[in-house]
């Protein structure tokens, strides 16, 4: 009798002792808090804020160039999946941009989670002694490529949203600033990329990470630099304001080089399990409308004999359709899952350069389109000097230069003339701009 | 130290007690009688928690001498259950033992260590026995053997793959981002009902899309429980109930008792069932013509059509792929018994099933030991062990963006394709989408295994006994451990797998989690009877849960050769997930019951939890409770037309924490080329968060007339939930999707009647009624943030909507840029008609379901319109203007369209069973069956439904959701049937 009671008397001591302690407190188990970064921000620690906002900046990225390409008729999104690439975008029947759907809410939020990562390390910078382990040179050529990055980041969503606007100053995110409109909205990217160049230009001569492969011209304070300008040149150029594009431009890497065309900054992509792939690739063979790209059938038959450029997209065996749309040209811009895809490069800027003199230096114009023309295999611009004319030409070079890189719904709508754009089913339509997502709550 | 300082002073309670024992002396006399009607010879009659006693006569009777009356008489034998009988004057006894084979006289639980008789319940506890359980029809899953039989559930499989996937819901909606599923504690032991994806996202891209919900669609892991192993479950349905579980009972909480070992000769019982599955309702092929081949798919397709219709060779590739029948097979062995001192059950089970697919099925083997061991008359052990090893294969279906799962690629395929491999075994690409369904089918495998170990022990220790008072010290310990393996392989020959067609050239996706909960809590117990028959009942107890998991997950891609280990690969990638959480809490409970008329309860848990955001600071849980029995009031006649009639109201408080990394704002790491960084994910946490807190009141009333031919109970109840954690959309630039808060309140309504007939009862026949119908309604009553959408694909495509004044789980969609309500997943009602008719040694059983009601968003049409190959393609059904093909109106359509009735009116259980008597088993084998029972029994076997897919009862994001009901290309569910032997002996 005596010895179950005390078995069991020390039992129940037992599993008091274990009930009454205090119950453990867990930080995140399983990743690190943001909260970690306000106090020693170590060189380490901004390597890794840095990486973050490589990868965040190329987030949903494949979105964006469908939304781009779908809309601005460059090519068709078939998916088995997913009806709406055919259905909203092309505004097939009585479909409509949707305010809550991906293919506004996923780019735009990504762009935004990559303005994010940047602000909270320009946070990280400000709210403590960093003299420890960085010079001022580094802290400033940092913020010079945050900015950089910043602005940049907005120009994407602007492209989207356009008259709708974009908010500019999402620093503090409990007191969002205002919607503002298009051309406020360039002025202020363009005043950002003017502070990151003057930080740039302060920020000595080494960052104090490493970036990845597509920046490895750009990968001083000093080269940055020139990338800085060039964004600010198609921001400018977007203004209208030509001038100050020939400006930036001429602080950028433009040269006039046929064999430099692809000079420039990229988004880089590789297979590893914790990075992205390209997502604007598929294989050419085993293509089927289940995944697809397939160029606008007006592509092939509206370019140049011997344009070489249509080498972007291949004839396939068969014609692809769905939903009643149907090509037989697939894109072929990207040829592996593992293709760069330009941020900005030599070719837009020679064409920028285009665009801009065709008000100031109409002859310099001509230069730069005869460059881009025979680098393409076809021979010099025989039309007039006229504005109207070279506009045109120069709209028809960068439809071919810069296919499937997210200019050609952009460049119509600068010029009024969606309108022109094809319509391929009677009830399709040219949407102008996409809707501010609901979630915004304007 | 509480239970020491209890522990003391029970001791000076009982030397206090100790001399009143010596006056007055009353004579009993009595007889103890079978429930058959014959005398019980040798039986123990002692005075309860006394040493005083004596053993009744041959013919029954007995004669003891008690020191005073009232006092409690405790009748036992071999063979027969024990009874407690009070006696409260001294005139004549008898008392009617039953066998020990039948059911003890129905008790629900009110505490963590205590029940109380189902007629002085205030609470509508479900209960269900191992016969309703598993009687009928043997269930697939413990959770699929709910259905339909309790008020108040409503249980949905998410897909019809083999191996579970079942969420059961009890009383609307529990949360809207916090944890909806019960929990579940078998013997004392919380067991994990996690469901962990086997990184099918790899390929299918599912979540890519903006959803980030899983859509792998793993099994849950309470599939892992064997329902032959069960005697009984009791489902507290809210907190009213629950409120004693305290921070994890706001879903509910299902308690299991497993089978244990009764004293007597060693019952032996065996019993197979082998039969097969099939699904239960296949779309068919669109009814192509040359004409309609030509104007969907171009005149190449046209001919391809015409030759291969003259040639006989168009395949129907749904019923290629659905339509196999897989073999089931259940075996079960037990055996039973035991002395006074020692029981014991074991069993052991194995099943194995195969689905409607091939390549896939579900395979289990569980063993179970429950030992019980009582040294003393006032101390008991109990032991429950189980071990279990699972293994699910699940085939790769649900939603992608890739076009690669099966139910994707069916969408896209036309019965002129040829997929089938040549002579030499090589499949060809599809012609028409990137993934050729019958090579994923025989190539592509998605295992799950699972070794699990669950282990509970009680010890009961009656401190001191005395005739008006008793104190019990109750100590249990818990522990479920698991290791799961997921595999998920997929070869590079694939057709999406291949390099040359944009493929990973292979890929590789192995898990491992390990799992491992323990829990322990002490209670004392303490009764107390007075002498005019009020009984107060005293219990207080501490608690203490751990929960520890961690899952890593390798993701291997560009496999070498053939090799599948994850090493052997280009490109691999880890993922590890821990999940870690301590809670510890205390409770005390009064009950007080005056003779049986009036039981009233008052309780109060607290909690803390390492998952709040302050973990040691305690959260008290309410509750209280009152059940009156007018029948006991001695208004009506004892010999009258009612047995019962109670009228019950209990109110309680339970908890639900927040979900995991809601406390933390985090960055994730990835990488850029090689260089590795850290970025937001978009979701902001909040270190201020705290459970939510659902407060519920329920009443009722419990009838029983007629002899207990009628039975009605009726229960309304409020059920609100307070501090409403929502993943609230925030304003994307913010740099944030969406954040965690406190910010609403959500009330449910419902009413649950069940009513029980026995319509005809002679010696030959007998029918049993039973009936149950249930209602609820939410509404979001207080939102503190902007309405949002959350759930499903979007508002083009029908998606739920979070708005004040709203239902929890309307639906919206988008009518030209402005919302519509179109529809809501609640069912209108649900009901249950469960018939048991046995004539002689025949019996009949079957359960009817009807949900009525309810909405799903089926995606399924919309794909396989895409790409024309809908069933229903040329019908005109769905164009209000009666002018537009199906196939043609539905994709341009607004949300209204994919916003589908997802009612059913199903058989979903039907047994048929002949038990050979005995008497005509003596020459069999020396006499050695006691019974042996055949029969042939069925699940699913009729469906009514509307709805345009597979089965209504669907979700595509799996059970963890109050979301369910969207359908992208599932599973298809399956039928079963069965035949079935047991044999007692």
């Amino acid at each position: 009798m005596k010895k179950y009671l005390y078995k069991i008397m020390f039992f129940a001591l037992v599993l008091v002792t274990t009930v009454s302690c205090e119950v453990e407190e867990f930080s995140d188990l399983n990743n690190a808090e943001v909260d970690a970064f306000e106090e020693n921000l170590t060189r380490g620690d901004l390597q890794d804020l840095v990486g973050g906002l490589l990868y965040s900046s190329r987030l949903r990225l494949g979105t964006y160039y469908d939304d781009c390409g779908v809309i601005g008729r460059e090519f068709y999104r078939f998916s088995g999946s997913d009806p709406r690439f055919t259905g909203d975008l092309l505004g097939g029947g009585e479909l409509t941009l949707d305010n809550n759907t991906f293919y506004i809410t996923a780019p735009w939020a990504s762009r935004y989670l990559t303005v994010k990562n940047a602000n909270l390390i320009l946070g990280f910078l400000d709210g403590q002694d960093t003299s420890a382990q960085f010079t001022t040179a580094e802290v400033n050529a940092t913020k010079g490529l945050l900015k950089t990055f910043i602005a940049y980041e907005l120009l994407l969503n602007l492209n989207l949203t356009y008259e709708n606007g974009i908010r500019l100053d999402v620093a503090d995110e409990n007191n969002l600033g205002p919607f503002v409109g298009y051309n406020q909205s360039l002025t202020g990217i363009r005043a950002l990329l003017v502070e990151a160049a003057s930080d740039l230009s302060n920020g000595g001569s080494d960052f104090p990470f490493i970036l990845s492969s597509g920046f490895s011209l750009f990968n001083t304070p000093g080269t940055f630099l020139q990338a800085n300008n060039a964004i600010a040149a198609r921001v400018a150029t977007y203004q209208g304001d030509a001038s100050a594009t020939l400006a930036f431009l001429n602080n950028s890497f433009m040269v006039m080089d046929s064999e430099q065309l692809n000079l420039g900054m990229f988004y880089t992509f590789s297979l590893d399990q914790t990075d992205i792939a390209n997502p604007l690739f598929f294989s050419i063979e085993g293509l089927s409308a289940a995944n697809a790209r397939i160029a606008q059938p007006n592509f092939v038959p509206e370019a140049e004999t011997g344009d070489n450029r249509l080498s972007k997209v291949v004839l396939l065996d068969d014609p692809i359709m769905q939903d009643d749309l149907s090509g037989n040209y697939a894109l072929f811009r990207y040829t592996s899952n593992v293709d760069d895809i330009p941020i900005v490069r030599n070719e837009e800027l020679i064409l920028l350069y285009a665009e801009a003199n065709i008000t100031i230096n109409p002859s310099e114009t001509v230069n730069a389109l005869n460059l881009i023309r025979n680098s393409a295999g076809l021979p010099n611009y025989t039309g007039t000097n006229d504005p109207t004319a070279l506009t045109n030409e120069m709209l028809t070079q960068r439809r071919y230069s810069l296919f499937a890189e997210g200019h050609r719904w952009i460049d119509m709508r600068r010029y009024n003339k969606l309108g022109d754009l094809p319509i391929d089913r009677t009830a399709d339509d040219v949407w102008v701009q996409f809707p501010i997502p609901l979630t915004e709550n304007q | 130290m509480k239970q020491k300082n209890s522990y003391r002073r029970s001791i000076l309670l009982l030397l206090l007690v100790l001399p009143c024992f010596v006056f007055a002396q009353s004579t009993l006399i009595g007889k103890v009688n079978s429930d058959k009607g014959e005398t019980v010879p040798f039986a123990n009659v002692i005075q309860k928690g006394t040493t005083n006693g004596t053993t009744t006569g041959i013919d029954g009777n007995f004669t003891i001498e008690v020191p005073s009356l009232p006092t409690t008489l405790e009748f036992s034998s071999l063979g027969y259950l024990t009874v407690e009988l009070r006696v409260t004057n001294a005139t004549p006894i008898t008392v009617t033992m039953g066998e020990s084979a039948q059911a003890l006289e129905e008790v629900v639980v009110t505490g963590l260590a205590t029940s109380v008789k189902r007629t002085n319940s205030a609470n509508a506890v479900a209960s269900i026995s191992a016969e309703q359980l598993t009687g009928t029809t043997p269930p697939p899953t413990l959770d699929g053997a709910l259905y339909g039989k309790f008020a108040g559930a409503v249980v949905n499989s998410n897909s019809g793959a083999p191996g579970g996937g079942i969420s059961v819901k009890l009383r609307g909606a529990t949360s809207l981002q916090g944890n909806i599923q019960p929990l579940y504690i078998i013997d004392g032991v919380y067991v994990d009902n996690s469901s962990i994806a086997a990184g099918l996202n790899t390929v299918s891209g599912a979540a890519s899309g903006g959803s980030a919900s899983n859509q792998d669609n793993p099994t849950n892991r309470i599939a892992d429980l064997n329902p032959e192993d069960i005697a009984n479950i009791e489902i507290l349905k809210g907190a009213s109930a629950a409120a004693i579980y305290g921070s994890r009972a706001a879903a509910g909480v299902i308690i299991i008792t497993t089978k244990r070992g009764k004293a007597g000769e060693t019952q032996f019982k065996f019993s197979q069932s082998v039969g097969w599955v099939e699904a239960i309702n296949l779309l068919g092929v669109r009814d192509y013509t040359a004409a309609r081949v030509e104007e969907s798919f171009g005149a190449a397709d046209a001919a391809l059509f015409v030759a291969a219709s003259n040639a006989g060779t168009l395949v129907d590739y749904e019923k290629e792929i659905f339509g196999e029948h897989g073999i089931v097979s259940n075996s079960n062995f037990s055996m039973a018994g035991g002395s006074d001192k020692t029981k014991f059950f074991a069993g052991i089970s194995h099943n194995n099933e195969a689905g409607i697919v091939l390549n896939t099925g579900y395979e289990k083997t569980s063993f179970r030991l429950n030992l019980d061991h009582k040294p003393q008359d006032w101390l008991k052990f109990t032991l429950s062990t189980n071990y279990i090893y699972s293994s699910s294969d699940r085939g790769f279906f649900n939603n992608d963006n890739t076009g690669t799962t099966i139910g994707i690629a069916l969408t896209a395929t036309r019965p002129w394709d040829n997929l089938f491999p040549d002579a030499n075994g090589i499949y060809p690409d599809h012609p028409n989408n990137s993934s050729n369904p019958l090579q994923t089918r025989d190539l592509v495998r998605n295992n799950e295994t699972v070794n699990r170990f669950i282990m509970g022990g009680t010890v009961n220790l009656d401190i001191y006994k005395a005739d008006n008072s008793n104190l019990e010290l109750i100590l249990r310990g818990g522990m479920d451990m698991y290791a799961q393996k997921t595999r998920a392989i997929f070869p590079k020959e694939l057709q999406f797998q291949k390099l040359t067609n944009g493929g990973l050239n292979g890929v590789s996706s192995q898990g491992d989690t390990q799992n491992k909960n323990y829990n322990l809590s002490g209670f004392l117990v303490h009764n107390y009877f007075t002498d005019n028959d009020i009984n107060f009942r005293t219990q207080a107890g501490l608690t203490n849960e751990f929960f520890d998991r961690n899952t890593v997950l390798v993701t291997a891609t560009g496999l070498v050769a053939s090799e599948t280990n994850v090493d052997q690969a280009a490109n691999t990638g880890v993922n590890q997930t821990r999940v870690q959480q301590e809670d510890s809490g205390f409770f005390v409970q009064e009950e007080v019951n005056f003779q049986d008329m009036l039981i009233a309860t008052i309780g109060v848990r607290g909690d803390k939890s390492s998952n709040n955001g302050d973990a040691n600071k305690l959260s008290y849980y309410p509750k209280g409770s009152l059940a009156v029995n007018i029948n006991e009031f001695g208004f009506w006649k004892e010999d009258g037309a009612w047995d019962q009639f109670k009228l019950r109201a209990a109110y309680g408080e339970a908890g639900n924490f927040p979900p995991p990394g809601a406390l933390f704002t985090s960055y994730n790491a990835f990488s850029t080329g090689g260089i590795l960084g850290i970025s937001l994910i978009g979701v902001r946490g909040d270190k201020s968060i705290v459970s939510e807190r659902q407060k519920e009141l329920e009443f009722g009333t419990d009838l029983s007339f007629l002899d207990g031919r009628a039975g009605l109970t009726a229960t309304y109840y409020i059920k609100t939930i307070d501090d409403l954690i929502l993943q609230s959309a925030l304003e994307p630039s913010t740099g944030y999707t969406s954040e965690f808060v406190n910010a609403g309140a959500l009330e449910n309504k419902g009413i649950e009647l069940s009513l029980d007939l026995v319509p005809v009862r002679t010696e030959n026949f007998e029918w049993n009624l039973g009936i149950n119908w249930f209602k609820n309604t939410s509404e979001i009553t207080r939102l503190d943030v902007e309405p949002f959408n959350i759930g499903a694909f979007g508002a083009g495509l029908g998606t739920f909507r979070i708005e004040e004044g709203s239902s929890a789980t309307q639906i919206v969609g988008s009518f030209a840029g402005e919302l519509r309500v179109v529809g809501d997943a609640e069912p209108d009602f649900q009901m249950g008609i469960n018939n048991n008719l046995r004539y002689k040694n025949l019996d009949l059983t079957f359960l009817w379901q009807w949900k009525k009601g309810g909405d799903n968003v089926n995606l399924t049409t919309l794909l396989t319109d895409l790409n024309r190959t809908s069933h229903d393609y040329d019908d005109i059904t769905v164009d209000p203007d009666g002018l537009v093909v199906n196939g043609q109106y539905r994709p341009g359509a607004a949300a209204d369209v994919h916003t589908q009735d997802a009612s059913y009116l199903r058989l979903r259980e039907l047994g048929l069973y002949y038990t050979i008597p005995k008497a005509m088993l003596s020459g069999v084998i020396g006499g050695t069956f006691d019974s042996i029972r055949l029969g042939f029994s069925g699940s699913n076997i009729i469906n009514i439904f509307d709805y345009n897919s597979y089965d209504p009862e669907v979700s595509n994001f799996g059970g963890g959701t109050i979301f369910s009901g969207v359908e992208v290309t599932p599973f298809p569910s399956s039928k079963r049937y069965l035949f079935h032997v047991a044999a007692n002996f």
